[in-house]
């Protein structure tokens, strides 16, 4: 994990060139059926193969509704964007950032609570999400932004297609 | 996110899902998925049509499988599509709910 100084800093010049779009949605999972279009439309206008597809859908789920729950805590009053970059042909980045406190999913400590706890782990969906996403992603990265106005969170999620 | 359900011989309730488990698809099931869990006790969970499952869809799966579980009956899930089963098995979900391809061998297992 990294700290930075801005949120402008998290994405190189080259990479803000080849910014795509940008999906704004308020803390509440309501919010979240505008996430199926807006990946859609993406998906169409690069043709991207459907596993991949299927993967973004996954990790963005995943991803935001963890700002959602843990994140803000389910407290609705609240944005957070996803930024997707294409630097080149063959890689997406999506970029989740909020103004959360502090939360790392890829911490440990925040990862999901057991449904329904038993001796069979029957559930266990601690990490579950998490789990999906590390799967289902080629790369995941968090970082702490601190910009003077209380801070952020800052998911990166990269999907190279397959070749 | 669509559900249907069809009562076969031996006792078994299939229960159809067609369309996304995502988080919306999950919620619009999980109330019905935890009404057939408390009366069914073999239960043929059929995945042919989800063209998605996250996190929130695989609880909408496991809470009321856990329930048939808990009074002594069984779960299959039959025939995922490939990245659905790929979820299904990421999640080690697969371990404890079986995964069939085949109907018969699904129905035999819930014997």
């Amino acid at each position: 994990m990294s700290t930075i100084s801005s949120p402008v800093a998290a994405m190189p010049a080259e990479d803000t060139a080849k910014h795509v779009s940008r999906l704004t949605l308020k803390s509440q999972l309501d919010d979240m059926a505008l996430l199926w279009p807006w990946v859609e439309a993406l998906i169409a206008q690069f043709a991207i193969p459907s596993d991949t597809a299927f993967a973004i859908h996954l990790c963005l789920e995943e991803a935001i509704s963890n700002v959602i729950r843990h994140g803000y805590n389910g407290d609705p009053g609240h944005t957070l964007t996803v930024d997707c970059a294409s630097p080149n042909a063959h890689e997406f980045v999506f970029t989740i950032e909020d103004q959360a406190p502090p939360f790392d999913p890829l911490e440990p400590e925040h990862i999901e609570e057991l449904v329904e706890p038993s001796p069979e782990d029957f559930l266990r969906p601690g990490g579950r999400g998490i789990l999906l996403m590390r799967k289902f992603a080629s790369t995941i990265k968090y970082e702490r932004i601190e910009t003077g106005k209380g801070g952020g969170n800052c998911l990166t999620i990269r999907f190279v297609l397959p070749e | 996110m669509e559900l249907s359900t069809h009562e076969m011989d031996g006792g078994i309730t299939r229960v159809e899902l067609d369309g996304r488990m995502d988080i919306g698809g999950a919620a619009a099931v999980d109330m019905k998925m935890n009404l057939i869990a408390g009366s069914a006790k073999k239960l043929l969970i059929d995945l042919q049509k989800v063209t998605f499952l996250g996190s929130m869809g695989l609880r909408s799966i496991v809470i009321p499988a856990r329930a048939v579980h808990s009074k002594g009956g069984k779960v299959v899930l039959y025939a995922p599509t490939e990245m659905v089963e790929s979820v299904l098995k990421t999640s080690g979900i697969d371990s404890i709910l079986p995964v069939h391809h085949d109907l018969a061998t699904a129905i035999a297992a819930l014997q």
